[in-house]
């Protein structure tokens, strides 16, 4: 592996030749054929590639949102294939964050309620919850929108209010889909440098989902996929910024 | 997640389109109101009916009269005439056919006695009476007076019951009007003297001097609403009217009240001895049985409609709560990707059903109570007011529970599909819908 800025030994994420496919008989597609890949702890790792690569079904099945058909995921060393869905669920809730390109926030609830939906998931009792909520607000300076309904913020403070929400639980591993997708130059800018700096600073490790080249650029490693399958592999980032391959539009 | 907290984010979802949830909870609000109302009406009118039993019930006595004859009862087939059969039946044997359960003698009253657990034994004489006057007014038609066996049934609102060997009476509240008091004035009638006007065998009237023991209010059961003489008074009057015959006839007895040892144990018993000696015995029970029993089929049935106004309100749960889950897919989908389980999914679901549950049956049973209450107050207090004790209401806990219980089931059960489709939605899917 590339550059571990955490010193652990056990990748917090391994897949070994890692297969989906959907469908039965001739309308059978194979999502992913057989990868396999590590991601270290405190890595951020850029997943690229063209619609239907496979770079979503990828992140699903990372992201223990999805079951391999074949192969083995292990989470910190440890396969959790064969675990009970409920099992997986707290897991999921403890180690991951994620951010979506269409957001998923509740249009009905506060600003801090969704922020806070994660901990009220865990079973966190209601005011540890908005106290945590208030303080991953501040560090987002969004704090002065927890009262705000989430349906009257900007594009920019929405996906805030999503990096808060996957970073309330303390998360190992923060999955963003296409986080920027949604945004305009500038606010891009705004919400990558933002999840960057949670990199550095907090050593989360980032897995970004992306057709954006300049936010797959400032990952260290990016996984190129075609066909369900990593076709290669780049350190990337501030050292190689001038790429030419990918398929981002 | 939290179960106050399943319940919090429930009652949220369902306060979020208030519209829908205000008619799905209506249709329930439908059931609920008839249940509690019919509910209501059986405690109420069961309670009233229970009160007039037991003021004839605490006296522990039964009415006692001979057996149908085999064929009286057998009014299926027509009996073909018999001139000869007519006559031979002879005079006697007009009361039998009179009462549907035949006259006694003194041969039956002293069978009755020698029954085990029969105490006392009052045979009832038919006694008639003229006319009552007072000192301040003109005589008054009398044509009924009660008998005394069931004197300690009444309620009276002044003075005491006829002391047996006097010549004493109660008098019922109306006939204080006859002395020109009003019903708050019923004390100083106690103590008054009037005569009574007996009539005689050859058509004279004789006058007895009463004295007024008390005043009786009249219950729904009839008890203290006519004149209740003591025993020996009223033995007095059947003599009188005996006057001027030359041979008094053998007395014949309607029927007999008989006192019994603790009636409610020995019920069935006593019913059997006196079946075998050729006697019906019925207690004050076995009358209102039959009012209850009408009451209760009445009930029954508005409590069916009830039933099937809920049975139609738990579809509109499951079509709310269907549409509910359709809309908020990717809401579901989110909360099953940051680890909801499915388990959680569905009990929220669930929760919401019941939430649904929960107003409906608190806005029905409310509305069916107040509506109860008040229509007992405005017909007990107007139309229905001479009717003393009577209750048509009344608000019994435990049944209400059960109409509650029986709702939130229902809801709970209603909710369990779309609840069940919310706990199997894959969240890939359910965040990709759009």
């Amino acid at each position: 592996m590339s550059t571990s800025v955490i010193d652990t030994e056990v990748p917090v994420l391994q897949t070994e030749n890692v297969g989906k496919t959907y469908g039965r008989g001739p309308a059978r597609f194979h999502a992913l054929k057989g990868l396999s890949c590590e991601i270290d702890h405190g890595e951020s790792v850029a997943v690229i590639g063209k619609s239907g690569s496979g770079k979503s079904t990828l992140m699903h099945v990372l992201a223990l949102l999805d079951r391999p058909s074949s192969g083995t995921v292990c989470l910190e060393g440890e396969q959790v294939n064969d675990l009970k869905p409920q099992h997986i669920s707290t897991l999921r809730n403890e180690t991951f964050g994620f951010i979506f390109q269409q957001f998923f926030l509740n249009p009905n609830q506060t600003v801090l309620e969704n922020v806070t939906l994660p901990l009220k998931i865990a079973g966190v009792g209601r005011s540890e919850r908005n106290r945590r909520g208030m303080e991953v607000l501040r560090q987002l300076e969004m704090d002065s929108k927890a009262k705000n309904k989430a349906t009257d913020l900007s594009g920019g403070q929405k996906q805030r209010v999503c990096i808060a929400r996957a970073l309330i639980s303390n998360p190992t591993v923060i999955f963003a889909d296409e986080p920027t997708g949604n945004l305009d130059s500038a606010t891009s800018e705004t919400v990558e440098d933002i999840l960057f700096g949670l990199h550095a600073h907090h050593g989360i490790t980032l897995v970004i989902v992306t057709h954006d080249e300049d936010l797959a650029a400032k990952c260290q490693r990016r996984l190129i996929m075609q066909d369900g399958e990593i076709l290669s592999e780049e350190p990337g980032a501030h050292t190689a910024v001038n790429n030419s391959e990918g398929g981002a539009a | 997640m939290r179960a106050i907290d399943v319940t919090r984010t429930a009652v949220g979802n369902t306060l979020r389109s208030k519209l829908r949830t205000f008619f799905t909870v209506l249709a329930i609000v439908v059931g609920a109101f008839t249940l509690a109302l019919t509910m209501g009406i059986g405690a109420g009118v069961g309670k009233f009916v229970d009160n007039v039993a037991s003021d004839y019930g605490q006296l522990d006595q039964m009415f006692v009269s001979a057996a149908p004859e085999a064929d009286a009862d057998s009014d299926s087939e027509l009996t073909e005439y018999d001139p000869q059969a007519r006559q031979d039946a002879g005079e006697g044997d007009f009361f039998r056919d009179m009462m549907a359960g035949g006259a006694l003698d003194d041969d039956d009253i002293t069978t009755l006695e020698q029954i085990d657990g029969v105490t006392e034994v009052y045979p009832v004489l038919s006694v008639q009476t003229e006319y009552v006057e007072t000192s301040a007014s003109d005589a008054y038609e009398l044509q009924e007076i009660g008998f005394p066996s069931i004197s300690d049934a009444m309620h009276l609102t002044a003075g005491e019951v006829a002391t047996a060997g006097e010549t004493e009476m109660t008098i019922p509240e109306k006939w204080l009007e006859a002395f020109g008091l009003e019903e708050a004035e019923a004390n100083s009638v106690v103590g008054e003297v009037v005569d009574l006007g007996v009539p005689n065998a050859i058509g004279g009237v004789e006058t007895v001097e009463v004295t007024i023991s008390g005043v009786s209010q009249e219950a729904i059961s009839g008890v203290g609403g006519t004149p209740m003489p003591s025993m020996s008074l009223y033995q007095h009057i059947y003599d009188l009217n005996q006057h001027g015959l030359e041979q008094t006839p053998d007395p014949v007895y309607v029927q007999a009240i008989v006192d019994v040892e603790n009636l409610e144990e020995n019920e069935q018993a006593i019913k059997a001895d006196l079946e075998e000696a050729g006697y019906q015995g019925i207690t004050a029970e076995d009358q209102m049985g039959q009012i209850q029993g009408l009451i209760d089929a009445v009930t029954w049935v508005i409590g069916g409609f009830g039933l099937i106004a809920l049975l139609a309100a738990s579809f509109g749960i499951v079509n709310t709560l269907l549409m509910s889950v359709q809309e908020r897919t990717r809401e579901i989908g989110l909360m099953k990707a940051l680890g909801l389980s499915r388990a959680r999914v569905f009990s929220l679901f669930s929760a919401e059903a019941i939430m649904l549950g929960i107003m409906g049956a608190a806005i029905g049973i409310a509305g069916g109570v107040l509506t109860g209450v008040i229509g007992n107050r405005i017909l007990t207090d107007g139309p229905l007011s001479d009717v003393v004790g009577l209750t048509l209401y009344e608000v019994a806990p435990v049944p209400l529970l059960m109409v509650v219980a029986l709702i939130l089931i229902i809801a709970f059960i209603a909710g369990t599909l779309p609840a069940w489709r919310a706990a199997k939605k894959d969240p890939i899917e359910a965040l990709r819908y759009e």
